[in-house]
């Protein structure tokens, strides 16, 4: 995420949505596996980063990757009762909803953060999920807040 | 009012002489006019200084964590046998003691490291409203009679009416008497304007997203980043604070306004079920950022989706260090329908 390949806040020709993904390595991950291993084909918009559970994920993971100009980002892990380590999805559902309550507070877009569960045998829905934040981040269109716009200043200054 | 001084200093003498306590925090009358400011109290005879009005706006909750913590940590270099515990006295409001609680949910000391004198709370003056009120003008004398304050400045003699400079977070307050108490100073306070508590969240809801940011944006420029609201929070206890961690550096210290938008959305984020909304950061935000906007949708939401508030009950884990199976998850995206 460090390369902005466009200026952030720009609708520019050919401008494509980036997606942070972050899933957890026992069911999302290996949905995602799945998926792969299955050939079920979803757009290529997603970054994914593996931890080890969603309980594990600190909510400024999130701030920070809309903060280096993230257009989406997408957190997902067990489904509720299934998690490897009893209850850091519970956790995480807590966090994450005020959180997500939060962000939309502040005036993000509600389609910029997404939350859901997929399990190690949905690879199908792994690849409904991925198409579904993609077109809702499209809808969207480039992301305008919370960006940290001086490296394009610096760029711009450089030229 | 008076009542309950003179109750609260008995009490803190007896307090003291008996050597129940190590040191009571309190409030004792400010150098300029109708102020008050934080007291330690460590001998009998210095009592008398306690007071207990309209002008005690400090959460005392913070320098309960402070002595203590600081404490705690000359200790270390003893052997365990020979550490001694010290116990702080506090005179508590309904705020400070909702604060108490999330120390002690949080761990940070024990329930007999403190002897909680509780005070019933009518609210505190706003230094800003009251300078306002005023036009600027500077308070050379004042006096606080019944339900109005009488002011002397270089213009003449004002009176104007207590509840017209009340804090915001006062008004609407819900707790204003302590929720847990060692000694309770007189009768519990009348109950606030508790009802209309998050009409100025549900109006900014009804705002659209774009109009929301640009209020963000606007109150977000105003900061400075000088972290005082950091300081005076009680809930704010962290060694080493997010905001200066290197490794990772959560907030970038350029001065690009998403850094200092990141840094505000991150404190405030951390008060989820953890602001008592005492108003400690507003009344010391230089800058006049209007946080209570943000920070009380924080508490309005733990309440909606976790039925807590923030330090209301010390016999109860935290919202966020608890978790139900049937946890509202309405915010959950479902591409197919269902889950």
């Amino acid at each position: 995420m460090s390369q902005h390949d466009k200026p952030a806040g720009k609708k520019s020709e050919g401008w494509e949505p980036k997606i942070i993904a972050i899933v957890c390595n026992w069911c999302t991950y290996a949905g995602a596996d799945l998926a792969g291993i299955s050939r079920i084909q979803y757009p290529p918009n997603v970054r994914i980063i593996r931890v080890p559970c969603t309980g594990r994920i600190n909510p400024f993971y999130v701030v920070k990757a809309l903060q280096a100009g993230a257009d989406g980002v997408l957190i997902s892990g067990c489904h509720p009762g299934e998690c490897h380590y009893i209850t850091g999805n519970l956790s995480a559902r807590r966090k994450f909803a005020t959180l997500k309550s939060f962000l939309n507070y502040i005036g993000l877009e509600d389609g910029r953060t997404t939350f859901t569960w997929v399990s190690a045998s949905e690879g199908e829905r792994f690849a409904q999920v991925i198409k579904g934040v993609t077109e809702r981040v499209r809808a969207l269109g480039p992301a305008t807040k919370l960006i940290k716009k001086l490296r394009d200043v610096s760029v711009a200054a450089a030229k | 009012m008076e009542k309950v001084e003179k109750k609260l200093r008995e009490e803190a003498k007896k307090l003291l002489a008996e050597k129940k306590v190590d040191v009571i925090v309190g409030y004792e009358a400010g150098t300029l006019p109708l102020t008050a400011t934080p007291v330690f109290i460590t001998t009998p005879e210095e009592a008398d200084k306690l007071v207990w009005n309209s002008f005690c706006q400090h959460n005392l909750a913070k320098y309960v964590h402070d002595l203590i913590s600081a404490h705690k940590d000359s200790q270390k270099r003893l052997k365990p046998e020979d550490r001694k515990r010290k116990v702080v006295g506090v005179v508590t409001k309904g705020c400070t003691s909702r604060s108490l609680v999330i120390h002690l949910q949080e761990r940070q000391y024990e329930r007999m490291d403190t002897a909680i004198l509780g005070v019933p709370c009518t609210g505190y003056v706003d230094r800003k409203k009251l300078a306002a009120k005023l036009g600027g003008e500077e308070i050379l004398e004042g006096s606080l009679d019944g339900a109005n304050l009488k002011i002397k400045t270089a213009s003449g003699e004002k009176t104007i009416a207590l509840k017209e400079v009340l804090a915001d977070n006062c008004l609407t307050c819900r707790i204003n008497n302590p929720v847990i108490s060692d000694s309770m100073m007189g009768e519990p306070a009348p109950p606030m304007d508790f009802a209309s508590e998050y009409a100025g969240v549900d109006e900014f809801e009804k705002l659209s997203p774009e109009e929301r940011w640009a209020y963000f944006e606007k109150e977000m420029a105003k900061c400075i980043r000088c972290a005082a609201c950091r300081q005076a929070c009680p809930s704010c206890y962290c060694r080493t604070c997010f905001a200066e961690q290197s490794m990772p550096q959560w907030v970038g210290i350029s001065e690009d306004p998403s850094d200092t938008q990141a840094f505000q959305f991150m404190r405030m984020y951390h008060m989820v079920g953890r602001c008592v909304d005492c108003g400690s950061c507003v009344s010391v935000c230089p800058m006049g950022v209007d946080l209570r906007k943000f920070l009380k949708k924080l508490d309005k939401d733990c309440f909606v989706l976790f039925s807590q508030r923030a330090g209301e009950k010390i016999d109860f884990p935290a919202p966020l260090q608890d978790q139900r199976m049937d946890d509202k998850e309405e915010f959950i995206y479902s591409p197919g329908g269902g889950h």
